[in-house]
């Protein structure tokens, strides 16, 4: 009985939060957590994802040394690039997520972490 | 145009970073083939000149920054198939057109 009562309460509480809140969609519909783990909206990339391919890029690099590659790395300060070949590194990211990175961003990003950061947090890299 | 530049680009470097990632974005709406060729004259020179070019001389680059930017639109026309360079040496007159 009191198992029943209490499956009912928690059935029953997104329903009223729906009165007085508002047209919630995602609490209305989601029972529990693990839902809204396969809903449409977690398509984004994984940051591990992210990562392995950002450093795949970098590492690909003809002027870069592979083993000296690390999330942490400078571009020009470890790798000993130029901006000539920041720019380069930042179109071939460009390329491999398939994003439009404006000048002013690109001119940001001179290391594996920022790179990172800002593909990441990317709503529409892929 | 030295290549250390730091974090800091001066007003100049970024009109130069700004035209190399403007022929680089040009020579991608290109075939393979000539893509290539276009990237290895465009980087070539870009790289020719920040070591030959002094960095306080603003009138050259400025000159060469415009000399770019008119050649990056006839790149972008999609008439235009390709680049080719002229090379002519100081002592030599060698006419070596790629």
């Amino acid at each position: 009985m009191a198992l029943r009562a209490a499956v009912l309460r928690h059935i029953r509480v997104p329903v009223r939060t729906l009165a007085a809140t508002g047209p919630k969609p995602q609490l209305q519909w989601s029972l529990c957590n693990s839902i809204r783990l396969f809903s449409s909206h977690d398509d984004h990339l994984t940051k591990e994802e992210v990562i392995d391919r950002v450093l795949d890029v970098v590492k690909s690099f003809p002027k870069v040394d592979p083993s000296k590659v690390t999330p942490h790395v400078h571009f020009q300060n470890d790798l000993g690039l130029d901006s000539l070949d920041n720019v380069e590194i930042v179109m071939a990211l460009e390329e491999e997520f398939k994003l439009e990175i404006p000048d002013k961003e690109a001119d940001k990003i001179d290391s594996c972490n920022l790179a990172i950061e800002y593909i990441y947090n990317h709503p529409m890299a892929g | 145009m030295g290549a250390s530049k730091g974090q800091k680009l001066s007003g100049l470097q970024k009109q130069v970073l700004s035209l190399y990632r403007g022929f680089l974005r040009a020579a991608r709406s290109k075939p393979t083939e000539d893509r290539c060729q276009i990237e290895s004259i465009v980087t070539a020179e870009f790289r020719r000149n920040s070591k030959q070019v002094d960095r306080k001389n603003f009138l050259y680059i400025e000159y060469l920054l415009r000399r770019g930017k008119k050649q990056l639109d006839q790149l972008k026309s999609p008439d235009t198939m390709g680049l080719s360079s002229l090379n002519v040496s100081s002592s030599q007159k060698q006419n070596a057109k790629t």
